[in-house]
């Protein structure tokens, strides 16, 4: 009778379900091979992710019709409100409801409206302000009514009203069509800016000057009002499609974008003389920068979530061998009988089939809602929910073939190694020395390259910036665990003489040296790598923080007004009062270049020594001495007649200073790197306003009064109007900094750390497998050494001893490993070359706290653990099973 | 140590043991009685799974009966065996239990060490091995030394410090007929020097160097070599 093929034995067909007695491999195969395909398809997750919280970021920092789908016409006449249902009809037609949004004509004698019709009032005078008429459905319920009467007609603002001396009943004349003024509401400018009128401030606020008044906004109660005025004017109108701009990912802006030029296209075409379509043209930038974002992010990203998924591979290859181990009986018996080691993987490869894709589907899931959990926005394209499934799929079947093609070898290897051979070539070999070169290389690369790139306004993180520390602590850390296990058999030598707890520790570390080299690297890794992240990561926005301070002057924001009027208590009360000086200038100093009189432009700052240590941004870095040290300088005496100064930028020593036309000598007695309030490269000087002369407007001293403040701005407007002062712009965060232009540095380091969480799961997997490999020869040895008098506290000492020794190890070398790459790559982390302060060093002490309280307490866990296995061991069993 | 005329050392009364496989109830001790005396070499032989490691296992308090008693005397009267040290009740397991971690020196040492006789007991660790013929492996591991090998050390270990009762599976299983003599001289020698030995083998040779020959088949014990 012929033999059946291989395949056909009872240890093949059978394996499927041979491979579920053994829970422990199946939960290692299992646990692994969850961490490599969580690896694996958290890359397309985390960027798609980080795509839609770049999109929804930008437009949570606007209005929310930035976000909206939005066609319209700007037509001359003839104004017809059909064009409405023009526009309405054309959104229906893309299965989508839209709201009437807008409907504008500007109208008047100025040069806004040039060849507009007047408005004449009731006696027949024409008014000469310029104004333009609005028609939204809910205006009259948004504005602040001054007073009012019934029926239909227009609302006129305030300042309007006392202009022209309108009051509600007035009657005017609308190029050419009577209309009643039935209401007088506050100007828009002067309430607080409501989500209604947000994206119409064009419309009543000029944010470029100060100085011009924007033309007043005439508000129709109703369409027919519209209508009738603009029937021969003409009219801007627009339909909106209203979105969750929060739940927003890029594929539904790009359909949204895609609709609303279908939609555009079907509007008849407005009149040919002065007719425009108007459809939302700021979606498209916003969409375009969030795709720039997640480009920035991907050089990075991809490869640490490669090298991730390498980590999670060589867990699988170990769980592979954990299995030979299990099933030794068995593969020794069929490699005894000529099996080789393909078949061998074979058969690994069916018994973990079944687990392996039950951790690649439980690893797609953990990652899918890691991301929803802890990514930047849980809106995720479909698109990138396939891919992360494809990567899940190939995640599953190289890993079965990881693990299978290590077990079939371990298989082999274990029947046929000889007893006392010595370690194969492959681990004497250092590997790791190929990485410390290729770091060095990403090094020398980066030396002629920014290690913060600039896109189109997005900073992103140079890749080499990534990788050059990332291969420098891998390479490092191995080649510190080899050199370090090499040290072992010395330490055995002197546990000799210690108690037989650490004795017995130091030689279950000695005589497994490549599995301690193994878990010293699985501990150091992940401490550093989240030690260099986190570091990086918080110093970034310390530093962020620090310019947006300085620019500011302060961590809230700053009020100005060109307005001239005298601090109050009320001022101090909310914060400090300075005056800024923009056209400064003093000598060139020697060896810099002036203008053609020699001379430097610099910004001064009259501030008021006792309130502003208080109120103003400062880092310890900015100077030698401590910001109140520096303002006790000036309230020095005069040198020579000239009031003493702080100054960033400028050298101890008389300063000629020039404000605007007005002299103004003066003393620089202490210097600083840098000082709140600098808003440009010049220099900048600090000096007690009581002590400056009065510069009045002749000088032209470019001055502004403003009120620094760390609370919200309301309280501060309202200081600065009781003390005279009418406020010009708010300069505060959103204003100076478009945080969007940050994300991808935010998120890279975020990821990283992700990744360094990931890797500590990675060693705490490992270290359970270290565990339970270990576990027969550690049973079976504590088993008879309780026989030779070894009591279980001195056992359970042993463990910690041996299982922490490894855990502080690996924090230690993984701190100094992480200080170092910190150190070397921190003042190259420089997010906004513009702005100083240059990077500042921001160590986060508490998660590092919690990384070492932590590594310490999985690793008394994990000796527990051990301790209860073999307490729980039966000694006659283990005894004759081990035989 | 108690002499050889001095009452047992060991005395175990109707011991028995059964132990559950599945659906299968199998009996490894059938009411077994045995008494062993102090400076006595006792043989214990029979065919395998007779009962002879179950009732090793019992005197060594690794296992408990299902009926009967163990009880010891002398110094070690009134104690439980899992309380006894390895001066007092040393054990020659059939697999060895050597510790996979430390060198064979150190596994012969260790009952020394835990017992804060480090010092004092390595001339005779020296000793022993140097006549087991293992000295020259004294920094190998013991899955770089050979079984036979590792089982010298085993009762090397188990002889390092002269117990009170020596309790030995199959301890020249592995021996060539040299090594297998070389080790019963030494294991009679600590008989003659006054510890109740309870040897568990195959060897015919041990048979005749003892003292006595109990007999072991299917959970009985009978006086005299099996015939």
């Amino acid at each position: 009778m012929s033999r059946p093929p291989l395949w056909r034995l009872a240890p093949w067909t059978r394996a499927p379900l041979l491979g579920l007695r053994q829970p422990a491999a199946v939960l290692a195969v299992l646990v692994t091979s969850a961490i490599l395909a969580c690896a694996a398809a958290s890359a397309p997750l985390f960027l798609s992710s980080a795509r839609s919280a770049a999109l929804q970021q930008q437009l949570a920092q606007g209005c929310a019709e930035v976000g909206w789908g939005q066609i319209g016409v700007d037509s001359g006449p003839p104004v017809s409100q059909a064009a409405d249902a023009d526009l309405a009809a054309a959104w229906a037609a893309e299965g989508r409801v839209s709201v009437p949004a807008l409907a504008f004509a500007r109208i008047g004698t100025s040069d806004v409206a040039p060849g507009a019709l007047p408005v004449v009032d009731a006696r027949g005078e024409p008014l000469s302000l310029p104004a333009g008429l609005l028609y939204r459905p809910g205006a009259a319920e948004n504005i602040e009514v001054v007073d009012s009467v019934d029926g239909a007609g227009v609302w006129v603002p305030q300042t309007y009203a006392e202009a022209s001396g309108l009051a509600p009943g007035d009657e005017v004349e609308v190029a050419g069509v009577p209309v009643r003024v039935v209401g007088v509401y506050t100007d828009l400018f002067r309430v607080p800016e409501s989500t209604y009128w947000c994206d119409y401030r064009q419309l009543y606020a000029n944010d470029a000057s100060g100085n011009t008044a924007p033309p007043a906004l005439l508000l129709a109660t109703d369409e027919a009002t519209f209508y009738a005025v603009t029937a021969g004017t003409g009219a801007a109108r627009l339909a909106q499609v209203p979105v969750a701009a929060d739940e927003l990912s890029v594929t539904d802006a790009r359909e949204l974008l895609a609709a609303q030029a279908r939609a555009q296209g079907r509007v008849p075409t407005p009149p040919p003389a002065t007719g425009a379509f108007v459809p939302n043209e700021r979606l498209p930038g916003v969409v375009a920068r969030a795709e720039l974002i997640e480009a920035g992010l991907r050089g990075p990203v991809v490869p640490v979530a490669v090298a991730g998924g390498l980590l999670a591979l060589v867990l699988v290859a170990a769980a592979g061998s954990f299995w030979a181990d299990r099933r030794a009986t068995e593969v020794r018996l069929l490699a005894a009988r000529g099996v080789g080691p393909l078949p061998l993987a074979g058969k690994a490869a069916l018994e973990l089939a079944l687990p392996a894709l039950a951790g690649a589907a439980l690893g797609w899931t953990v990652a899918r809602g890691l991301i929803a959990v802890l990514g930047p926005a849980d809106d995720l394209d479909p698109a990138a929910t396939t891919a992360a499934l494809w990567a899940g799929a190939a995640a599953f079947v190289v890993g079965l073939g990881c693990a299978a093609g290590v077990a079939g070898l371990r298989a082999r290897g274990t029947a046929e190694r000889p007893l006392g051979a010595a370690a194969r070539w492959p681990s004497r070999v250092p590997w790791e020395l190929a990485l410390l070169v290729a770091a060095g290389w990403c090094w020398v690369l980066l030396r002629g390259q920014d290690a913060v790139r600039q896109d189109a306004g997005v900073a992103q993180v140079n890749g080499l910036l990534v990788a050059f520390p990332l291969l420098a602590i891998a390479g490092s850390a191995v080649l510190l665990a080899r050199l370090l296990s090499a040290l072992l058999p010395r330490l055995r030598r002197w546990a000799g003489r210690r108690s037989p707890a650490v004795f017995l520790a130091v030689n279950r570390l000695a005589a497994a040296r490549l599995a301690t080299a193994t878990l010293l690297v699985a501990v150091t890794l992940p401490v550093a790598v989240l030690g260099y992240t986190a570091t990086l990561t918080e110093s970034s926005q310390t530093t962020l923080d620090a310019k947006v301070g300085v620019q500011i002057g302060t961590t809230g924001r700053a009020v100005t007004s060109v307005s001239r009027f005298d601090p109050t208590p009320a001022i101090d009360a909310v914060g400090t009062y300075v005056v800024r000086y923009g056209d400064g200038s003093v000598p060139a100093p020697a060896g810099q270049d002036g203008d053609s009189a020699g001379r430097v432009d610099v910004q001064v700052l009259a501030v008021d020594p006792d309130t502003f240590a208080r109120t103003a941004f400062w880092d310890d870095s900015f100077a030698d001495a401590p910001l109140p040290e520096l303002l006790e300088a000036l309230r020095g005496p005069d040198v020579d007649g000239r009031p003493p100064v702080v100054a960033a930028g400028l050298a101890p020593g008389p300063a000629d200073l020039e404000l605007g036309s007005l002299a103004v000598p003066v003393q620089v007695v202490a210097e600083a790197r840098v000082l709140p309030g600098r808003r440009t490269a010049d220099p900048v000087l600090l000096v007690d306003a009581s002590r400056l002369p009065d510069v009045d407007r002749s000088a032209r001293a470019d001055r502004t009064a403003e009120i620094w403040t760390e609370g919200p701005t309301a309280p501060a407007v309202e200081a600065l109007t009781a003390a005279g002062g009418v406020p010009l712009r708010v300069v505060d965060q959103a204003l100076v900094l478009n945080t969007a232009n940050f994300l991808g540095i935010t998120w890279t380091f975020g990821y990283l750390s992700a990744l360094a969480v990931f890797v500590g799961v990675i060693a705490a997997g490992g270290l359970l497998l270290y565990l339970e490999a270990r576990s027969r020869s550690r049973v079976s040895g504590y088993v008879m050494a309780r026989r030779l008098g070894l009591t279980r506290a001195a056992h359970l000492r042993s463990l910690l001893l041996e299982l922490g020794g490894v855990a502080v190890a690996g924090l230690v070398l993984g701190t100094l490993l992480a200080a170092g790459a910190v150190a070397v790559v921190y003042r190259r982390l420089d997010v906004d070359l513009i702005r100083p302060p240059t990077p500042l060093l921001d160590v986060p002490w508490t998660a590092g706290l919690v990384t070492a309280v932590l590594a310490l307490v999985l690793a008394g866990l994990a000796a527990l653990y051990a301790q209860h296995a073999a307490d729980r061991a039966d000694p006659a069993s283990v005894l004759r099973e081990d035989a | 140590m108690t002499g050889p005329d001095d009452g047992p050392a060991v005395e175990v009364r109707g011991a028995v043991k059964r132990f559950t496989r599945g659906a299968e109830t199998v009996t490894a001790l059938d009411g077994v009685d045995l008494r062993v005396r102090a400076g006595e070499f006792v043989a214990l032989v029979g065919p395998s799974g007779s009962g002879k490691s179950t009732l090793l296992a019992l005197l060594c308090g690794w296992e408990t009966a299902d009926a009967g008693s163990v009880t010891y005397g002398g110094a070690l009267a009134g104690r439980r065996a899992d309380t006894f040290g390895w001066p007092e009740l040393a054990l020659v397991p059939q697999a060895l239990g050597l510790l996979a971690d430390l060198d064979l020196a150190d596994n012969v040492l260790l009952p020394a060490r835990l017992t804060g006789a480090l010092a004092a007991s390595r001339p005779r660790a020296g000793e022993l091995m140097e006549a087991f013929g293992i000295d020259h492996l004294a920094a190998r591991a013991p899955h770089q030394a050979s079984l036979g090998e590792q089982q010298r050390v085993a009762v090397a270990r188990a002889l390092l410090l002269g117990p009170a009762v020596l309790l030995a599976d199959e301890p020249t299983a592995h021996q060539d007929r040299g090594h297998a003599d070389l080790l019963l001289d030494e294991v009679v020698g600590q008989a003659r020097a006054g510890s109740a030995v309870l040897v568990a083998t195959h060897d015919e040779v041990a048979w005749g160097r003892a003292d006595r020959v109990l007999s072991m088949r299917d959970g009985r014990l009978t006086e005299g070599a099996p015939r």
